[in-house]
């Protein structure tokens, strides 16, 4: 059976960054770059951003308040239903009203607590800084151990000890003035043939 | 010459180099989010300028096919048109010209440069089932679908789904079912008719 051209790292989610959306998202490891494919159900296409492992400055990963969110609001919800089902006096009503808010509420806040913390990941390349469709700190880890050695099979190592000079030489760098080219040329040779003309330019 | 630094994904503020490449989580210096930096070399590596391109300094040599005053350095793999410098696009090995790159891209020629593509046994298969929430549509959009199915049999699907022609074949059977089952029908109406 022929290897595949691409490995699944996330399974398809909401386009990160947008709160309503058909676009789904999801993130492949390829031989050399990682491919960020969109899927739009409605237009049956696919559009895809490639990102170099030669390319990648920085990875970034940023806590987030989702899960804990989306725990008040279960829980919320799941105590409602089983209120409204208790006030109902009637043994039915209150076994549909426990059943709906273990089945919609419930199952989900412990799925959602299993996750663990959630997360906003960012890849940086020179050109572009794009948000990534991974949601949850333990898969986060899990991809970026998985390409961190193709990344530094390409580019090197670098050590956290190095990053300080590394950034002194960018400052200086960046802040080094900059003249054009016509000034900074040699300026050219000039030749006095009339004292009270100007200067012929040879 | 990389550029901006670093930025909090939540406020968008600066972070600094104490949070880079660590074990665990530091506080932004802005919004004390936790954040988990890391940069690469590339990160550092200074963008290099390309190359300019020669003028031609001998008469009779050979020039670039967009910039006559140019020396033409490299034949386009794609065309053979000379380039020079400023023309030569190099990816993934092979020299080209930025009309056949352009080319390539559009016709979905150069895999690396695609970066959309219709998923045409998607498109059959919706064709072909959708509709049956409405059976009368069925009558326009199987044809439709077994139009599409056939059309694009060959066509390139998805780069990363398995490159299966199921969805086609799936199409295609329900597709051919629907257009057989109208043709019944009408066969039945007709014959209803000319015996009543």
């Amino acid at each position: 059976m022929a290897e595949k051209e691409y490995q699944r790292l996330t399974w398809s989610r909401r386009r990160p960054g947008v709160a309503i959306t058909v676009t789904r998202a999801s993130l492949w490891l390829g031989k050399d770059h990682l491919l960020y494919v969109e899927t739009n159900r409605y237009s049956f296409s696919e559009s895809y951003k490639r990102f170099y492992f030669r390319d990648v400055q920085a990875i970034t990963i940023c806590r987030t308040s989702m899960r804990t969110v989306a725990t008040i609001i279960l829980s919320v919800l799941g105590a409602l239903l089983l209120l409204i089902g208790f006030a109902a006096q009637d043994t039915g009503a209150l076994i549909t009203f426990a059943v709906l808010a273990v089945v919609l509420c419930l199952i989900p806040l412990i799925i959602n607590l299993a996750l663990g913390p959630s997360c906003k990941a960012q890849i940086r390349t020179a050109v572009q800084t794009e948000d990534l469709p991974i949601t949850r700190v333990r898969t986060a880890h899990k991809i970026f151990a998985r390409i961190r050695p193709l990344i530094a099979a390409v580019q090197g190592q670098l050590s956290s000890e190095e990053i300080p000079t590394r950034m002194m030489q960018l400052s200086a760098a960046a802040s080094a003035p900059v003249f054009p080219a016509s000034v900074a040329a040699a300026p050219a040779p000039l030749v006095i043939d009339d004292p009270n003309a100007p200067p012929r330019i040879v | 010459m990389n550029s901006a630094l670093l930025q909090c994904p939540k406020c968008r503020g600066p972070l600094l180099e104490g949070v880079f490449n660590r074990q665990d989580p530091a506080p932004c210096p802005n919004c004390r989010t936790p954040v988990q930096v890391e940069v690469f070399p590339a990160f550092f590596r200074k963008i290099d300028s390309g190359p300019g391109a020669e003028a031609v300094m001998v008469e009779g040599e050979s020039s670039c096919f967009y910039h006559p005053q140019k020396k033409a350095i490299i034949p386009c793999a794609a065309c053979g048109r000379f380039l020079c410098a400023l023309c030569d696009c190099e990816l993934n090995g092979q020299h080209l010209c930025p009309v056949c790159l352009d080319t390539g891209r559009t016709k979905g020629k150069i895999k690396g440069l695609q970066n959309r593509r219709t998923l045409h046994g998607d498109v059959a298969l919706a064709l072909a089932f959708y509709p049956l929430i409405i059976p009368y549509l069925t009558f326009i959009t199987a044809p439709m679908a077994l139009y599409v199915a056939i059309r694009h049999w060959n066509s390139a699907q998805s780069l990363v789904r398995p490159r299966t022609k199921a969805r086609c074949l799936l199409a295609i059977v329900v597709a051919s079912i629907q257009i057989l089952g109208w043709i019944i029908l009408i066969l039945f109406i007709f014959n209803r008719r000319s015996h009543g």
